[in-house]
């Protein structure tokens, strides 16, 4: 199987014409200038590369657990009301081969194994103690891959709306609500008492199997993420990774690569299988969870607790959801070290699995091993603005003009997308800025 | 005995003078530091506590001629005093900093200040006294002029004026004492003012009320404080509140009120005026602080106003109240002054506008925000602190005597919780500045003299018999003689003894 990206693919600077376009008046010109060169928001220095491909290769080993263990709440978990053993994943679903990792992949990305990683089979085992105890010590003294995390980050993608495709919208259909009432009364069929509540509330068990569709999403969107992540981790290492610019071209390939991966929402109740969104409605990964995602997690989410002071009636926190902007591209990684809220979980699980170079380099810096939480969760955050570039080029090159378009016209469409885009990190809380200079730490 | 009190300070300059260069100035100055106050924690275990009078008195006849004795003796008020000096001399140098330039010089100069203070507090000889009351001047003077910050110069010479006038006013009120009593013999066991009209006494009282007015400082001679507390360092601003401003208190209750009893009866409800004022002006200048270091100097002002208003009330429970805040003061002041030095060396400002978030677990500064606010709350007479037990004697001992000034001073209380809660506030909670937190770690021989001063503070907070067994019959005895009559009295009168007011003496 060939591997996704050819080595020799690149775009780089030095490939582009000049510009034709007169200099751009935009706050973030430069940065402006630097996408269209068909760079990244993240200025190109080796120390970025180093920063992001360490976090995205310590992001992609908990995202591992987050996708298998998203697909077996929304299929198998359901609506168990008592789910207190969600997080146990079962082997079936470690072993669950990723369709885009492996021998028999679909699409191979990744020239690993199509099973969980197994630095996550180890720390699942030993956890941060490092010593084998049974699996409910770990689980209670909260030694465990933070899950909790990947719940927010579906509850955020559940609660916002306007953000685009049609997956939203079909939950509101009637064939919709036909297909999840055949699983409700499949799950409770021997539970008269769950039927009866059914009866009474059928909206609070709807609003549930949505939920539960959004757990699936989720977990189809990640399944794509970590082999991409893991891939571009071991290309660094090998040394075929070696620019900022390369690493978002990469992310951008793939996302192309499987735009059009199906999205569905399947559920398993006692050997059959009932399909609550099937693949033939032709909801597809690009669409329906990658730009929904973007937008609901690294844009908007919603103020976590402890972190912001606010009064409704004062107009603290913005009428619209549109206007929300406290996802990763807008947080302040300071004040919520230790929180405790979706952020610091995911930094926590991070910092279990940061390559070598990365510890080391955290080392030199600021207070070393003491605050690697706040390095690495700015470590991230540069990563996801790469990401999120990613994601911008991916438009631009889908909706709108080539980067080397010979029309001028054509290019100051694609500078007026950019600048579009642009806009929404002129609010004071981004931190576009910030990631400019490398002092951010 | 008491000699070596005197002898190891003034001895540890040659030690350090001569100390190899491989030995750390600072090892061999903590070491001697440390030794000085186990040895007055040895001395005040061997303090009779039912003995109101001088101990360990020590006499030897130095110059005649001018009514010069080599005299000392410590009694239920300089007793304690004496402990807080070596501590937080002791402490002091534990916060100075391993690097610190021309270290030698620096800490000699503290050992000579420390023994300055001391020889002041076991003086038995108004001379005497003297002699080491202006010693202390010259090492800190130099110690704010050339390790001070900011505007250290000017801070260094406006306190060699103040304290240099204050020294001028008390020695006047000591020839005026000594050469209308009897010759020209300035011990203790003979100065004695009752012979005196009541004019000539209200003029010595006067100036020995404003040259230790001075050094206290209050209303209106205070303006020298804040500029040189400021200016001067960290440890340095200890020693500064911590302890030389206890000479002013002590100076006020020995030569004031124990030296003229009648006249004192006087003058009290003006002093307790003065002190009330100066409750009031320093609370509400700490309020209006933008520098923190400045809000804790304002603070002090403050706190040294109960001590005078407990002092001119003049009755047992009130003066025992105010030894007891000079010693809880000193505690409290050095913990502050260390602290907001920790702020200012790692955040690398003390405004206020500026800090911001320091209670952060990972990138702030959180022991020493937890720090901050045990302090704040001590300061402010929180329960369970040190500070509550001190304020508590001032108040109820001065209310039946003042009791509008000791209501001045009790709303006072609660503005000092007003200032510290905008403290901690703005420095402790809230955003770290993404620009500019990024702070040194705080180490543990940072936090250490910081732990210490806490857990005294606590200790005696819980337990304050062990702050008040030490002074109780002294003070007692002081102020039986508190009687607007004629009759004679000395430094070295020992009247009939009242009933303790706190329990009798237990075991430590």
């Amino acid at each position: 199987m060939q591997p996704l990206i050819p080595r020799s693919f690149a775009v780089t600077t030095a490939t582009l014409p000049k510009t034709q376009l007169p200099p751009s008046t935009h706050p973030f010109a430069e940065i402006l200038y630097r996408l269209e060169a068909g760079g990244a928001m993240l200025p190109d220095s080796p120390e970025n590369l180093k920063q992001i491909i360490g976090i995205y290769k310590a992001y992609a080993v908990p995202m591992d657990f987050y996708w298998r263990d998203l697909l077996y709440i929304a299929e198998r978990v359901f609506l168990n009301p008592l789910p207190f053993f969600k997080y146990f994943l079962p082997q079936e679903y470690l072993d669950l081969p990723n369709h885009y990792a492996g021998e028999g992949a679909d699409l191979r990305v990744w020239r690993g194994e199509a099973s969980a990683h197994p630095e996550l089979l180890e720390f699942m085992a030993l956890g941060e103690t490092g010593k084998k105890l049974p699996r409910l010590f770990h689980h209670l003294w909260h030694d465990r891959v933070n899950m909790e995390f990947a719940e927010a980050c579906m509850q955020a993608m559940l609660w916002h709306q306007n953000m685009g495709g049609r997956f939203n919208d079909y939950m509101e259909t009637d064939e919709y609500r036909a297909n999840a009432d055949r699983a409700i009364k499949a799950y409770f069929k021997n539970n008269p008492f769950m039927l009866g509540l059914y009866k009474l509330f059928p909206e609070m068990f709807m609003e549930q199997v949505k939920q539960m569709s959004y757990y699936s999403n989720l977990g189809l969107f990640w399944e794509v993420m970590a082999p991409v992540f893991f891939e571009m981790s071991d290309r660094y290492d090998e040394g075929t990774l070696t620019s900022v610019p390369e690493a978002m071209q990469f992310l951008v390939n793939g996302i192309f690569a499987v735009a059009g991966r199906p999205i569905y929402h399947h559920v398993y109740i006692g050997g059959e299988c009932y399909e609550i969104i099937p693949k033939s409605q032709g909801f597809t990964w690009l669409y329906e969870a990658a730009l929904p995602y973007v937008e609901a997690v690294f844009y908007r989410t919603a103020p976590f607790r402890g972190t912001k002071s606010y009064n409704a009636q004062a107009k603290q926190v913005p009428d619209r959801q549109e206007d929300f902007h406290y996802g990763i591209l807008y947080a302040d990684v300071f004040p919520v070290g230790s929180a405790g809220i979706p952020p610091t979980l995911l930094m926590q699980d991070m910092l279990h699995f940061l390559p070598p170079y990365l510890v080391e380099y955290y080392k030199n810096y600021c207070r070393g091993e003491d605050d690697m939480l706040i390095q690495l969760g700015i470590s991230f955050q540069r990563s996801m603005y790469c990401v999120t570039s990613a994601v911008i080029q991916a438009l631009r090159q889908a909706l709108f003009y080539p980067l080397d378009d010979p029309d001028p016209r054509h290019l100051a469409i694609n500078r007026q997308f950019f600048e579009q885009q642009l806009d929404r990190f002129k609010r004071p809380e981004a931190r576009i800025l910030n990631i400019q200079t490398p002092d951010y730490r | 005995m008491l000699t070596l009190l005197l002898v190891l300070p003034l001895a540890t300059p040659a030690v350090l003078a001569l100390a190899p260069p491989n030995l750390s100035p600072r090892t061999i100055a903590s070491a001697s530091a440390f030794i000085l106050f186990v040895y007055s924690l040895w001395l005040l275990l061997q303090f009779n506590l039912t003995d109101p009078g001088f101990q360990f008195q020590e006499y030897l006849s130095w110059l005649p001629v001018i009514g010069l004795s080599y005299s000392l003796g410590l009694d239920g008020l300089s007793m304690p005093l004496v402990v807080l000096t070596a501590l937080i001399t002791w402490v002091a140098i534990l916060c100075t900093h391993e690097d610190q330039p021309r270290s030698r010089f620096y800490y000699s100069l503290i050992f000579l200040s420390t023994a300055g203070m001391i020889g002041a507090l076991a003086a038995q000889n108004l001379l005497l006294f003297f002699l080491f009351y202006e010693l202390e001047i010259i090492p800190f003077f130099f110690l704010i002029s050339i390790w001070g910050t900011g505007n250290h110069q000017y801070a260094a010479f406006k306190f060699l004026l103040y304290t240099a006038v204050s020294g001028v006013l008390i020695l006047i009120a000591f020839f005026g004492v000594a050469w209308t009593g009897q010759g020209s013999n300035f011990d203790f066991s003979v100065v004695d003012v009752a012979h005196l009209g009541w004019r000539a006494k209200l003029i010595l009282l006067t100036l020995v009320l404003v040259g230790f007015g001075i050094k206290i400082p209050i209303i209106p001679v205070h303006t020298w404080q804040p500029d040189v507390y400021v200016a001067a360092s960290p440890p340095v601003a200890m020693l500064l509140g911590g302890v030389l401003a206890k000479l002013g208190t002590y100076g006020l209750v020995r030569f004031g009120l124990q030296l003229f009893p009648e006249t004192w009866h006087l003058v009290g409800p003006g002093i307790a005026i003065i002190g009330s004022v100066s409750v009031i002006y320093g609370s509400m200048s700490a309020i209006a602080q933008k520098d923190i270091k400045r809000m804790v100097a304002y603070s002090s002002i403050g706190h040294m106003g109960y001590i005078v208003v407990a002092a001119a009330a003049g009755t047992p429970l009130s003066t025992l109240g105010a030894v007891a805040q000079m010693i809880a003061h000193g505690l409290i002041l050095a913990l502050l002054f260390h602290l907001v030095g920790i702020v200012e060396a790692k955040a690398g400002t003390r405004d206020l506008d500026k800090l911001n978030g320091l209670m952060n677990p990972v990138r702030g500064l959180p022991f020493t925000s937890a720090l901050l606010v045990l302090a704040g709350m001590a300061s402010a007479g929180i329960p369970g602190l040190v500070g509550f037990a001190a304020e508590l004697l001032v108040f109820q001992g001065s209310f039946p005597i003042f009791p509008i000034p000791t209501i001045i001073c009790i709303l006072s209380s609660g503005l000092t919780a007003v200032y510290f809660v905008i403290l901690i506030n703005r420095t402790c909670f809230g955003r770290l500045d993404n620009q500019l937190a990024y702070y040194p770690k705080v180490t543990w021989g940072d936090r250490i003299p910081a732990v210490v001063l806490m857990v005294l503070i606590f200790a005696l907070g819980l337990q304050p018999n062990w702050l008040l067994r030490w002074t109780e019959t002294t003070t007692t005895a002081m102020v039986a003689s508190l009687q607007p009559t004629n009759a004679s009295f000395s430094l070295a009168t020992v009247p009939e003894l009242s009933e303790p007011l706190a329990s009798p003496p237990s075991p430590f």
